[in-house]
């Protein structure tokens, strides 16, 4: 089978699937867009029109105002093409259906994507706390809204630092 | 084995205090002593270097990266600077390009001897624990007297190196080489040829390419099977030097079994590696132009408020693909968003896979093999 490169495999998944659409990145790298609803279409004819693509990884990006965006990465190295996929997600609990019985190497990337940002990944076999302590479960301490340990300084009872001189101000 | 045995499973933690766990525990379903189920555990080590990443400048950001994996530090800085060079625009000096390649490579070869001690001292071979590591010491020698520090170099800088080569450093990097080429064929004879170890690792921990790459796999892991997947020649990055000189990717192919690999073709594979890195610095050494910058003038201007953009940072590292997925909004001085991939977070999970039906005593040669750094999955 000839090497597909990054643009037309994005036309034959945009031609069965006109939802998605595509936007250049750099030579051999394309972004798709992709809805929701589609994304296991769309993996699904990545898996079995390129042989030998490896799944880099998933996650999530917070935009605030319980808007979110998943970014799949795949790489072909025999067609030397990137493939970026993104979903945007909206909600206080967003859902999307896995995609890690086509590639299992997603498992754990979903995994940590459901702890960090809250998105729950329908159908996925396993997901419990991967790399989050139990006191930590619910917390999603990568969106935005998660209040750190700086912010949180106050409630350990150590003492804060003190704060700089303005400008201009004498100590 | 009995019958009566193989009615009962039991369960048995490994880690995270066994001295060859390094700070992971694996879940082990076992019959007889035959793996049945393999649940690997990761975040005994998580630190959140991705939120960390959110309130550090961009300057700051590398020193977080290369202390996740410190017997590679050159490399595992790199991937957040290039993601920072694309969206700042910098343009990086062309003896930077070379110099950064050159200690990439030597990093690399830093890092597969102190794999290569870490496995022999997991067979049992305790000679071939500590040679490896005392060879290791040279690099270090030349690292300390290039940047000042053994390990957390920080070496690389959005636009270039921090630091020049000088004549000691060359002569200490010269001396590194030198003893390592003449090291290589007795590690080689002593692994290679000893019964022990061929017994222990010669069909143990198989799998084919095709299923190691949809466990996402990559690096030595994918290139023993016979596949040659390496982003230094399918995707070089622009600001290194690998497209300069003419070099091989070292495959290593199964002749039993083609397409797939067990442990002792991972490290062959992985002596083959540090050949080819020798090859690259060798060949580039003489390419360092005499004078001229080491750094873009205007990084530090720079690279000190980011435009708006999104960029993707890549580079093989010694264990696989190694990336920064990097977020910026319209003049910021941190990251919105910084997503950290970490070969040995695939490496880790494909256990799952690789383990079930193995012996529990080829677990840790198991694991060992595929070239594990915690740093890389509980980052």
């Amino acid at each position: 089978m000839s090497e597909m490169s990054a643009s037309t495999l994005a036309r034959n998944i945009i031609n069965k699937i006109p939802e998605v659409e595509s936007v250049p990145l750099e030579v051999n790298k394309v972004e798709l867009r992709v809805p929701a609803s589609k994304i296991r279409d769309v993996v699904t004819m990545i898996d079995e029109m390129v042989p030998d693509v490896l799944p880099e990884m998933v996650f999530g990006v917070d935009l605030q105002d319980d808007k979110y965006e998943l970014i799949y990465i795949f790489w072909s190295y025999r067609a030397r093409a990137l493939w970026q996929l993104r979903v945007s997600l909206e909600g206080k609990e967003p859902e999307i259906e896995t995609v890690c019985d086509i590639f299992p190497g997603l498992e754990w990337h979903e995994r940590e994507t459901h702890e960090m940002f809250g998105i729950n990944f329908l159908n996925h076999p396993d997901l419990r706390l991967l790399l989050l302590p139990d006191e930590l479960e619910g917390k999603y301490p990568l969106r935005k809204s998660f209040v750190t340990d700086k912010g949180r300084l106050a409630e350990s009872g150590l003492p804060q630092p003190k704060p700089r001189p303005a400008r201009g101000e004498s100590k | 084995m009995s019958p009566d045995i193989l009615d009962e499973t039991s369960e048995v933690w490994f880690g995270p205090q066994h001295v060859s766990a390094h700070g992971w525990a694996t879940k082990l379903t076992i019959v007889g002593d035959y793996v049945v189920e393999c649940d690997p555990n990761a975040g005994y080590f998580h630190r959140s270097a991705e939120k960390c990443l959110e309130f550090r400048t961009f300057r700051q950001g590398s020193l977080i990266l290369e202390r996740i994996c410190m017997v590679e530090a050159f490399i595992s800085e790199y991937p957040y600077i290039a993601a920072v060079e694309k969206i700042a625009g910098l343009e990086v000096p062309e003896k930077a390009k070379i110099m950064r390649t050159i200690m990439m490579e030597a990093s690399r070869i830093h890092s597969i001897q102190f794999w290569l001690g870490q496995l022999s001292g997991e067979l049992g071979l305790f000679t071939m624990m500590l040679w490896p590591w005392v060879d290791r010491e040279y690099f270090l020698d030349a690292f300390e007297e290039l940047t000042g520090s053994r390990h957390t170099v920080s070496y690389n800088t959005p636009g270039g190196v921090r630091y020049d080569f000088t004549p000691e450093f060359l002569d200490k990097l010269d001396k590194a080489i030198v003893r390592l080429e003449d090291r290589i064929p007795i590690f080689e004879d002593m692994l290679q040829g000893s019964p022990t170890f061929r017994l222990r690792t010669k069909g143990v921990g198989q799998y084919s390419a095709k299923n190691g790459i949809k466990w996402g796999l990559s690096g030595p892991n994918i290139k023993a099977c016979g596949v040659p997947m390496d982003l230094r020649k399918d995707d070089p990055d622009p600001n290194l030097a690998y497209g300069m000189i003419d070099w091989e990717v070292p495959i290593t192919e199964n002749k039993e079994h083609p397409g797939e690999c067990d442990i002792y073709d991972r490290v062959v594979q992985r002596f083959k590696e540090i050949a080819v890195s020798v090859d690259i610095i060798r060949k580039l050494l003489p390419l360092v132009p005499e004078d001229g910058p080491i750094v873009d003038p205007k990084a530090r201007a720079k690279a000190n408020r980011l435009p708006a953009g999104e960029a993707y940072g890549r580079v093989e590292g010694t264990r696989g693909v190694t990336a920064v997925w990097l977020k910026t909004t319209e003049k910021a001085q941190t990251p919105y968003r910084a997503k950290i991939r970490g070969p040995c977070f695939n490496s880790y999970y494909s256990l799952k896979h690789i383990m079930p039906g193995l012996r529990f005593a080829d677990f840790v040669v198991t694991f060992g093999s595929l070239d594990p750094y915690v740093g890389w999955w509980d980052r």
